[in-house]
Order: structure tokens, then sequence, then C-alpha cells
């Protein structure tokens, strides 16, 4: 077929021809062009639709994060994890149970430790045997400051018994020492910030107190950590000259 | 006076200038189809390529956001650990333990000429105890408080008599079961 033939056959059947070549170029653009771009165009707004809430909560998680005071952050998480350690903390324990002991009118004979661990719900805990001697009428005062200590405590057993003189007892109180293990997950970068309550910062205020209260009546005997260097400048010195 | 109208073209001249017509009419149809076409798919395009900057746009202002979350997840994690403790704390802090509940509700139903020898709670909140009573109506009065359930909190599910014994002095001396609820 020459090219005059093909001119000859379109000239004769265009009013059929040129709509089918319009029919299938529209068709082709349709199928390969418009619907698969529409379609992108589609899927891709829900796609920027959900970066940009992303985008806003980061920004928004940024700003809360920046709120916060980092020292005053830092002397709060102190706070709490003097009140349930991560660890045993065998010395705050010790010296807390003195304090209390003798700041409810009782003194100590013995306080013994137990190395096992058990579990109450989610928090790990040790027996502290308490065997004191006081008066029978301080026993629930010290119960209750046991109870509301700055260190996590809790009575599992109480043995008491009376010796001649009615008012004074001798008691062995069993003392479940509570730790926990700090949390594995922290959260990662798209994780909710949690957000402090109020019934929170009434508790931060309430373990403040405590500590305060802890502190001012016991010394630095009582919670205060191990390595701090307060306790070790204010130790007791001695005579400066011991020939004197 | 009526105008006269002839038409001396051909029959077939007619009818190629009406097929031509209509071929005009045709192209005209396709031309415009084609164009707006051409024009729906350069907008869809342009449409995907500007959608694709504010993609790279917003992906790269979250990355800088990540890097600052990053950097201050130390204050996060504290944030974490603060929350997760203070709500350990709350569920033991001032709260009375079964053992101490039931020395509270012992102290403050005994009669007052009733003298307590020996008191043992153990671990799951039994009570055994031993007393001095001056009179029967002290006990009595003693073990009614501890089993009224509007006293004793229905903290107290049975109190037992273990022995009861009569001095020569009057006293009695009692040992008593305490099972809690």
């Amino acid at each position: 077929m020459t090219k005059e033939d093909l001119i000859k056959f379109y000239s004769i059947h265009k009013a059929q021809i040129f709509p089918v070549i319009v029919a299938l170029s529209s068709l082709f653009l349709i199928i390969f062009v418009i619907y698969p771009q529409t379609a992108r165009l589609i899927s891709n707004q829900n796609a920027l639709g959900d970066l940009n809430r992303r985008s806003e909560f980061l920004e928004t998680k940024v700003v809360a994060l920046e709120s916060y005071d980092e020292g005053e952050l830092s002397n709060r998480v102190g706070l709490i994890l003097t009140t349930l350690p991560t660890d045993k903390d065998f010395g705050n324990v010790l010296g807390l149970l003195q304090q209390l002991t003798v700041q409810s009118g009782f003194s100590a004979n013995s306080i013994s430790f137990s190395n096992s661990a058990s579990k109450i719900a989610k928090l790990r805990n040790f027996e502290v045997k308490l065997d004191i001697r006081g008066s029978k009428a301080s026993l629930q005062t010290l119960l209750d400051n046991l109870e509301n200590s700055p260190r996590l405590v809790r009575i599992n057993s109480i043995d008491a018994l009376s010796r001649g003189d009615t008012e004074t007892i001798e008691s062995i109180l069993g003392v479940d020492a509570l730790y926990s293990e700090l949390p594995k997950d922290f959260g990662g970068i798209d994780s909710p910030l949690p957000e402090l309550s109020e019934k929170d910062n009434e508790l931060i205020s309430k373990l403040e107190q405590l500590k305060q209260a802890a502190f001012e009546q016991g010394g630095q005997t009582a919670l205060v950590p191990s390595t701090s260097s307060s306790s070790a400048v204010e130790s007791p010195r001695g005579k400066s000259n011991p020939f004197e | 006076m009526a105008k006269i109208s002839i038409n001396l073209l051909p029959p077939e001249i007619i009818t190629k200038e009406l097929k031509k017509a209509n071929f005009y009419k045709i192209q005209f149809i396709g031309i415009t189809v084609i164009l707006i076409m051409v024009f729906l798919a350069s907008l869809t395009v342009a449409l995907r390529i500007l959608q694709s900057r504010s993609i790279t746009e917003v992906q790269a202002k979250i990355s800088e956001t990540q890097k600052q979350v990053t950097d201050l997840k130390d204050t996060q994690a504290a944030l974490f650990l603060l929350k997760d403790r203070l709500t350990l704390i709350d569920q033991y802090l001032g709260v009375s333990s079964n053992q101490s509940l039931m020395y509270r509700l012992i102290d403050k139903f005994l009669p007052a000429g009733v003298v307590i020898n020996g008191i043992s709670i153990n671990k799951t909140g039994e009570v055994t105890l031993t007393a001095l009573v001056p009179d029967s109506s002290s006990l009595d009065n003693f073990i009614e408080a501890l089993t009224t359930k509007d006293n004793n909190e229905g903290k107290i599910s049975m109190v037992g008599i273990e022995s009861l014994n009569r001095g020569r002095d009057g006293f009695y001396r009692v040992s008593l079961k305490i099972k809690p609820e």
C-alpha cells in the first residue's frame, strides 16, 4: 500500500477514522497519564496529611520538652528514685529505719536484712526484720511513720510481746522494703509525652515534704545518697589537736 | 414581487459540501477533546510535581524536628521514669497494709481493762492475740466489737477463741485467733 493509497483511503473514510483516532488518543491519555497521576495525587494527599500531622505533633513535643526545666526534672527524678530506688539500697533503708524507730520512741535491738527478693505486684522487695523495744502506745505511731516514710516500705508482719511492765513491749516488725528496676521503655521519637497530672504534682510535693521532714529530724543519716559530699563535709571531725 | 431561488449546482457537489461541513464539525469536536485531555494530563502532572515538592519539604522538616527530639531524649526519659515511678508510688505511699489495718482495728476496740500480752500478725494478716481480761463482759464487748460488720469495716471474717483460762486472781487469760476477710 503506497502513500497515495493511504491518503486516498483516509480522504474517503476520514469522517470515521478521525473520531476513532481522537477516541484512542484520549483513552491513551486517560489510561496512562490522567488516571495514574490522579490516583497517586489522592493517595499522596493522604500521606501528606499524615506527614503534616506528624510534623505538628513532633513540633508540639519539642516545645513541651523544651518547656521543662532540666534541673528541676533531675531533682524530681532524684526524689522519686530515693523513694523507690532501682536496687536494694540497704544503706538508706537502714538509716531510715533507725531514724523512724528513734523518732517514734523505740530503740532498735537489731535490724536484719534478708537477701532474698520477691515481688509485690510490679515491685520487687526484700524483707527487713526490725527488733525493737518501746512504749506500747507508740507502736501505732511507728507503723504510721513507716507507711508514710519517704522510702517505700510495707509492713508484712507484726509480733509484739508485753513483758511485765504493760507499757513496754518488745516487737519484731517484718518490713518489706520496695524497689523497682528501671522501665525498659523510655518512649520513642513518636511516643506521646506522659503528662504530669495535678495528682502527680501533689504526690511530688508530698514526697518533698516527707524528705525534708526526714532530713530535718534525722540529720544527714537518712535518705542522703552515699555519693553526696555534704555528709562527708559535715561529719564530726573530732578535736583539732588530740594531745591537748 | 416574489424572489425566485434557483440552485444550479449539481447534486453530487451539494452532498460533498455537506460531508465537508460535517467533517469540520467532527474535527472541531475531536481537537477540542484532545486539547481537554492534554490540559487535564498536564494539570495532574503539574499538581503531582508540586505535591512531591511539598512532601519533600515536610519530610525535611520532620527530620529536623526528629533530631531535636533526639537531642532532648534525656528529658523525655526523665519524664517517662517520673510518670512510671509516680504511678507505682501512688499505689503504696500512705496506704496501710493488711497487718497494719488489723493492728489498728484491734487497738481501736480494745476495752480499757484488757491488757494484751502478745500479738502476732502474720503475712496473710491472720492475728493471734493473747490477752488478760478482768471480766467476761469486757471479753464479750471486745469480741462483739471485732465481729460487728460496721465496726470491723468488713476486714474480719472470723474471731475464734483458742483458749480461755480463769486464774486465781479472777482474771481471764484468753487466746484469740482473728482471721481477715
